[in-house]
């Protein structure tokens, strides 16, 4: 069970969250024409690398905060956590 | 009554209390302290079983978790466990045990006529043959070798047991309490450190209870004891025992199997059987020590073949002799300490040694005790079938290809020693790669990965002397780190014998003509013949090799049999062993009953059960529940001796004429706050909400961004900047998570707070006809008339003194309201609305009469919005705003979803008006086509319309809008119906809305 | 090549089994191929088969990081069916039962195909219904489906949780009786003996380093044993397809996630059927040497480990207590991860690509074992004639784009939602 460390509450064990995927994923704005190349891309396309993530987690039985962590997807390894308006 | 093997003088036992068993029918008894398996060696029984394959006798190879052989049924307290190891069960009073996988008995197996044939079914034999004739795999073949395999008999009881979890949290966990163990976590007690010292055995000390050494001038056991007894004292240590640390998992987390009273005859009051501990360890040290791996000789599964090791313990922990005329075969000094022990016992062993001329300290002392030692000899192999009764010997010469003459030398058992593995697989599990020690020919761990570290045999070292220092040394480090503190443990003088090199050898060549089988694996019976075929057929990676031949897969896991394995591999591939790699270590190191897994969460317990404030006055007017996600709802409520579908009808019949109330509790409720409330909304819908004024409320749809409807549900602007949304029961959670996913990451910008509130508010939805003269009786000083309170109209008034809330909502499609009050007045408001309606003609309706309301309304529902359908296939297009954009809108021009004959929902009566037509039935143009038929939709719901008193369905139909009255077939292939449906409407009551608005 | 049977057997073991053949050959790769395949696994091996076989292609490589049958085919609980609604789907599966239950004899190897029939528990009405939507839907298409009431479940599992103390009591359920479960290793074993016959070169512990791409057509390949050319490439590689596509530039629709299972320690036989709880998500089946083969949810999280954690088998297990109680007293003896493609719509991807002479064939999710003969039949076809058959024309790349999805749950493209 992994420890994660919520940027609000600290380390907790994994069963207080819920993981949300790829963190870079950025929706296109409002009332903006987009592609549907662009379009497909942000509801279809995901990083999925082996190694470094950056990924959301949800802190559905805690704060109920999502924050950003970047994690090792072969180690598990956590290296960072942040609040969203934070860069990782 | 004496026990022929058992010795008066030694052992650790408690003579005191005997302990009487039965195994395989017969009365036997042991001691307080006994395994199963010791008590029977005491016994002088060494047949417990029959091998997995061959069905060749078995018996006792080793004295614990590495046991390959001795499994066997045991019942205890009325139940029965399958496959449960007798070196590890302790014996209890009235303990009962059976030999598994023979029959008639262990003694008279017919399966073992396998053993005159093996021969035939060398590795991988079934994939060469029970090809033909084709059926008869799954017929014939097939149920005979299921039958054949397995091991124990599982009953298809419920487990009377009680297991528990517990989670733990803890600066340093010990995994062993051998010496490295006890000086590791000794030190660390010692600097202030949280420790827990998780012991599999029974007693603590390990090899200290079985070496003959000398710790700070005490014998190794008591110098254990003392230690023992000093953590016990103290209150930063948690010594456990029967314990087992089975998994090291992702950060620091480890899992132990505690065993609370599976060596008590039932498990005490309030006592679970076992208990499984989530332990997350700052740091680990593990010292789970090592096991005595077999030299490979023909015929080694005998009965009476033992590991060395396992006849000392079974002497000096258990005082059982295994046997009185003892061969010991060994590659290395450490099988020297089994033959000394035996010695001193009155039993006088006779040595083999494959080592030329080796000269250490206790192969002096064994000369000097008079033992014969026959350096450069080998076991060809055990003779005898259920018992070793001798053995043929000879000598090897130096490169160890050639035999000399063979000799047959009587022995009753014969003690083997192929020196040590150590047991790596906690540090493997926890990422460590670990690399191959050529000095021990085994693995040993690399670097760790985790915040772990492995001391002792289990880190390749054999001495005593360097264990302790290494291990007192890692025990202050690792809590010097944690409480800062520096407490140094000056170590213990050591005296321990000094061994001689052991010898590279693990497998005695075959005699020519000799077609003895000399096993790797004892319990699947995997020969070296069987990994000589696998290579030869091209089976040539080591997983490839496991997978074909199955060594390493049986319940032991291979602790015994793997690196022999490897060793096997390595030298007929002429590659060195850390080439071939070993296959992955996983979790559980030993097998972990499942009970202890899940723990509490059984029965009725497995998922929660969330019930509403009234739930126990719909239990009291017989209401029949169903599950709805986790929650229990009312379905209907039974009268007399009604059914579903009469219940329902009634109910539903009710509600269209006089007034019904059903309970809405469990819906989702979220509160949206904040002044940009409105805008939120406006993006999360399909439909325009900045207009709504305060006091009012819409229906909304919401999409995922790929245009899929993802749940529905009313919004109620309850002030300026406070907005009360509703979802579905079962989308509740998710929509909760989807709003805080916008709020938070993608508009940040927007001022807005939501919350859930469904466990806040109980809700009653009171509807019919008559529900506006109820309504204004319950609130009598609050204008309730379609002026007050208007259809889509909120407004917040006083029910008998308590705060309340009333929307004008209909999911029912009658003039409905909807009221709220906090939950904890949930069952004062339930019971104002019953007792005051009762003379409007009140019923309460479950969700079936709910379900029909709704479907002859042409209200979608979950069986619609079945996260495949878009706003359009739902007849919801008109709430689809043109004007603003919102979650998912670009996804809606895909050309899949704008095609013309794009499906839409619609109604479906029967032609003749009677038939039900069964949901999940598919329309089709031809009810005789020949398959596969086109299917052009599918009945979602079904219902008997009360309006109209036939049945009615809903369905999604491909190009649903030009269908309408068009006549198709509606089939059930599994109920074995086609029925000529019409298609109409789907609003198939009340068209036009007009009784919501009335 | 040697032909296995009861004779042959015979007359092997009287020589001490010392006659017997190798099953593939062990080539060094040559300068070029007509086809490779990427990945030795039941796909990719299928595939090369079925090139050999039904094109007579047979100037072929299948190229393999480490040993053949190491990944999802020796990783999976064995489950062959053909149980779904969408007719891409149960039409595309049905084939395949088709080619599973000749699969031994044309092979000449016993993959030990078992159709004891798969049962899928339901637990509501609500689910019966969506069970009969499916199970109508396999009839209308020609599949078996039998719709089972309580009672009838009762007769073919007595042991399930029919008691009093129950969470979700059992309303009946949806049977396949011709599904069932099949020996894994035997089946890339099989494929790969057969391919190797014909003249396939299996190519173990050879990674994939890069692709050579000119103009937009497929060159060739770049290994740890060198540059191999080839006019058709095919990628069947479940679990590293991300890590490939990456090399090539392209982004797929494609999640990398976890997938446990684990074993009981073998009892005597007691189940007969393969059942899934409708509860939850867990499926178990009983192997031949006794074994319950179970498995469930995805560990939750992007993953390439191999390995995952307790937590997630232990609610795994939780919902197998709660349908088969008696698994209380077996003890887990292994356990061990997979690493599937999720794909957005939970279906898989067999197609052409943008790069010319570049074929994929990915996004298995949980179901990519009972696909092995069908997906490599099928893509052997699509690389052979450049287009795809009309069984993996919805497997398009493109439905991503069209919204002809085929999401059998509904679930949208939360892959690691199960």
């Amino acid at each position: 069970m992994l420890y994660i460390k919520c940027p609000y509450c600290g380390m907790r064990s994994q069963n207080e969250f819920a993981y949300g995927g790829d963190a870079t994923v950025k929706r296109p704005e409002l009332n903006k024409e987009v592609s549907d190349k662009e379009w497909d891309t942000f509801v279809y396309l995901r990083k999925s690398p082996r190694g470094k993530h950056l990924e959301l987690w949800h802190h559905v039985s805690g704060c109920r905060q999502w924050f950003k962590a970047q994690r090792d997807t072969v180690t598990h390894e956590i290296f960072k956590t942040a609040e969203i308006k934070e860069d990782i | 009554m004496s026990q022929e093997f058992r010795l008066e003088k030694i052992g650790l036992i408690n003579r005191d209390k005997k302990i009487s068993f039965k195994f395989n029918g017969k009365k036997y008894f042991g001691y307080e302290g006994d395994t199963i398996a010791s008590a029977l060696i005491a016994n002088g029984i060494h047949l417990v079983g029959r091998s997995f394959k061959y069905h060749r006798p078995r018996g006792f190879f080793g004295a614990g978790v590495d046991e390959p052989y001795a499994i066997v049924q045991l019942y205890r307290n009325g139940e029965t466990d399958p496959n449960c190891r007798a070196t590890e069960q302790e014996l209890f009073d009235g303990l009962e045990t059976k030999s598994v996988n023979c029959w008639p008995s262990v003694n008279f197996d017919i399966g073992a006529i396998n053993n005159f044939l093996n021969k035939f079914f060398p590795a991988g034999f079934y994939y060469k043959t029970f090809m033909w004739p084709k059926s008869f795999w799954y017929r014939i073949y097939e149920p005979f070798i299921r039958k054949a395999a397995g091991f124990g008999v599982a009953s298809t009881k419920h487990d009377k047991e009680r297991y528990e979890h517990k989670y733990e949290y803890c600066d340093l966990l010990v995994t062993g309490s051998g010496p490295s163990g006890l000086a590791s976590a000794y030190a660390a007690a010692k600097n202030g450190a949280r420790v827990i010292l998780a012991e599999d055995k029974p007693r603590f000390g390990g090899s200290l209870l079985t070496s003959d050494v000398n710790v700070g001038n005490q014998s190794g056991k008591e110098w254990a004891d003392k230690i023992i007894s000093e953590l016990k004292e103290m209150p930063n240590v948690t010594l456990k025992n029967r314990s087992q640390v089975f998994g090291y998992y992702d950060h620091n987390m480890l899992v132990m199997s505690e065993r609370i009273s599976d060596h008590l005859p039932k498990s005490k009051k309030y006592s679970p059987k076992q208990r499984l501990w989530y332990i997350r360890a700052k740091e680990v040290l593990i010292s789970s020590g090592s096991i005595e791996r077999p030299i490979v000789f023909g015929n080694n599964d005998t009965p009476g073949v033992v590991l060395a090791s396992a006849a000392r313990e079974y002497l000096k922990v258990y005082g059982v002799l295994v046997g009185k005329k003892p061969l010991i075969f060994t590659n290395n000094d450490s099988a020297y300490e089994t033959a000394i022990e035996f010695k001193k016992n009155g039993i006088w062993p006779i040595v083999l040694d494959t080592r030329m001329n080796p000269d250490s300290e206790i192969i002096n002392e064994a000369k000097s005790m008079g033992i014969d030692i026959r350096f450069s000899h080998v076991v060809i192999a055990a003779k005898g079938y259920k018992k070793v009764k001798s053995a043929e010997i000879a000598k090897i010469s130096e490169d160890k290809k050639d035999l000399g003459k063979i000799e047959n030398i009587s022995c009753d058992c014969i003690c083997v020693s192929g020196f040590w593995t150590p047991t790596i697989h906690l540090a493997s599990q926890s990422g460590n790669k670990t690399k191959f020690n050529e000095k021990i020919d085994a693995f040993v761990p690399d670097k760790p990965k985790q915040n772990e570290k492995t001391l002792g045999a289990a880190n390749g070292i054999f001495t005593l002397e360097e264990t302790l220092k290494t291990s007192f040394e890692s025990g202050e480090e690792v809590s010097k780190k944690i409480t800062k503190k520096e407490n140094k443990i000056s170590v213990p003088q050591v005296s321990e014998k000094k061994h001689a090199q052991h010898d590279k050898f693990w497998c005695v060549p075959l005699p020519k003509g000799k077609t003895y089988k000399r096993f790797l694996d004892f319990q699947n019976d995997v020969a070296v013949t069987d990994v000589e075929l696998a290579l030869r057929e091209g089976y040539r990676s080591i997983e490839h090799v496991k997978r074909y031949t199955t060594l390493g897969m049986a319940t032991d896991q291979g602790k015994t049999s793997n690196l022999n394995g490897l060793q096997l591999v390595s030298s007929i591939e002429n590659k060195i062993v850390p080439s071939v790699g070993h296959t992955t270590f996983r979790p559980p190191y030993t097998p972990v009953t499942i009970g202890a897994i899940v723990g509490r969460e059984i029965g009725k317990h497995s998922k929660p059960t969330r019930k509403s404030p009234m739930h126990h006055w719909h239990e009291k007017n017989n209401a029949v529940f169903v599950d709805a996600g986790v929650w229990l709802r009312p379905r209907y409520y039974k009268q007399g001796n009604e059914g579903l579908f009469e219940a329902s009808k009634r109910e539903a019949k009710n509600v269209r004429e006089n007034v019904g109330v059903c309970d809405v509790t469990t819906l989702g409720k979220i509160d949206v706050k904040g002044p940009d409330a409105a805008e939120f909304l406006n993006r999360v819908y399909t439909n325009a909400w900045l207009k709504l004024p305060v006091g009012k409320a819409r229906y909304g749809v919401m999409l995922r961004e790929d245009g899929i409807v993802m749940d529905d549900g009313t919004t109620t602007r309850i002030s300026e900047n406070h907005y009360h949304m509703t979802t579905t029961t079962a989308q509740a959670a998710n929509v909760l998570s989807h709003l805080e996913y916008y709020l938070q990451i993608v508009w940040p910008e927007l001022n807005v707070n939501v919350v859930s509130t469904t466990e806040q508010w109980a809700g009653a939805a009171i509807a019919g006809p008559k529900s506006r003269n109820l309504l204004q009786k319950l609130f009598p000083d609050t204008d309730v008339s379609n002026e007050g309170l208007p259809f889509m109209g909120y407004l917040e008034s006083k029910l008998f003194g308590v705060h309340a809330r009333i929307f004008r909502i209909s999911f029912s499609g009658e003039l409905a309201y909807e009221v709220n009050v906090e939950s904890n007045n949930g069952n004062f408001m339930w019971g104002k609305i019953i007792e005051i309606g009762k003379e409007f003609a009140i019923q309460p309706y479950g969700t079936e009469a709910l379900s029909t309301l709704r479907i002859e309304m042409g209200h979608v529902a979950g069986s619609e919005l079945d996260g495949r359908t878009i706003p359009y296939d739902n007849g919801l297009q008109g709430l689809v705003s043109k004007k603003k954009d919102f979650i998912g809108k670009r996804s809606l021009n895909r050309d899949a979803f704008t095609k013309e004959d794009r499906q839409k929902v619609v109604g479906v009566v029967p032609v003749d008006k009677k038939t039900s037509i069964p949901e999940g039935s598919h329309l089709v143009k031809d009810a005789n086509a020949s398959l596969p038929n086109p299917k052009l939709g599918h009945i979602s719901a079904s219902c008997w319309s009360v309006e109209y008193n036939n049945p009615f369905s809903l369905a999604i139909l491909k190009d649903g809008k030009n269908m309408i009255g068009q006549k198709l077939f509606a089939m059930s292939p599994l109920k074995n119906k086609s029925i000529l449906v019409e298609i109409v409407s789907s609003h198939y009551v009340d068209p036009k809305g007009e009784r919501v608005r009335s | 090549m040697q032909k296995y049977s009861v004779f042959n057997l015979i007359k092997n073991a009287l020589k001490g089994h010392k006659d017997w053949e190798v099953a593939w050959k062990d080539p060094t790769p040559k300068a070029e191929y007509d086809v490779i395949i990427i990945g030795g696994g039941g796909h990719g091996l299928a595939t090369a088969y079925y090139l050999a076989k039904e094109h007579n292609i047979t100037n072929v490589a299948i190229v393999e990081k480490g040993w053949i049958g190491g990944g999802n085919v020796g990783r999976n609980t064995t489950i062959v069916r053909s149980n779904y609604m969408h007719d891409e789907n149960g039409l595309f599966s049905e084939f395949g039962m088709d080619l599973w239950r000749n699969m031994s004899q044309e092979l000449n190897f016993n993959v030990m195909f078992s159709p004891r029939g798969i049962i899928n528990l339901a637990h509501s009405d609500a689910q019966m219904n969506a069970f009969s939507r499916r199970g109508n839907s396999m009839r209308l298409n020609g599949i078996d489906a039998v719709l089972l009431g309580r009672e009838e479940v009762r007769t073919l599992i007595p042991m399930a949780d029919f008691s009093e103390n129950v969470r979700f009591p059992i309303f009946g359920g949806l049977m396949q009786p011709s599904a069932g479960t099949a020996r894994h290793d035997g089946v890339a074993w099989g494929y790969a003996r057969q391919a190797d016959s014909m003249g396939v070169d299996i190519i173990q512990h050879c990674e994939v380093t890069g692709f050579d791409v000119d103009n937009g057509k497929i060159k060739g390949i770049q290994t740890s044993k060198g540059n191999i050319k080839a006019k058709k490439i095919g990628l069947c590689v479940a679990g590293s397809t991300n890590i490939l596509a990456e090399m090539l530039n392209m982004k797929l629709p494609v999640e990398t996630h976890l997938l446990q299972a684990c074993v009981s320690e073998p009892i005597k036989p007691i189940l007969d059927h393969v059942v899934t709880f409708g509860a939850g998500h867990f499926y178990v089946s009983q192997s031949d040497k006794g074994e319950m083969v179970m498995g469930g949810d995805l560990d939750g999280y992007n993953s390439y480990a191999q390995r995952g954690n307790l937590p997630t088998l232990q609610h795994v297990l939780t919902e197998g207590i709660a349908m088969l109680p008696f698994l209380s007293k077996l003890k887990m003896l292994r356990t061990w991860g997979g690493i599937m493609d999720m794909s957005m719509d939970g279906s898989p991807i067999i197609d052409k690509t943008h790069i010319e002479g570049l074929y994929l064939n990915c996004g298995w999710c949980y179901g990519g074992f009972k696909a092995t003969p069908a997906s490599g039949w099928t893509f052997a076809h699509t690389i052979a004639q450049d287009k795809p058959h009309e069984l993996n024309a919805g497997y398009s790349l493109n439905r991503f784009s069209t919204g002809h999805l085929l999401d059998e749950k509904g679930l949208g493209t939360k892959t690691w939602i199960s």
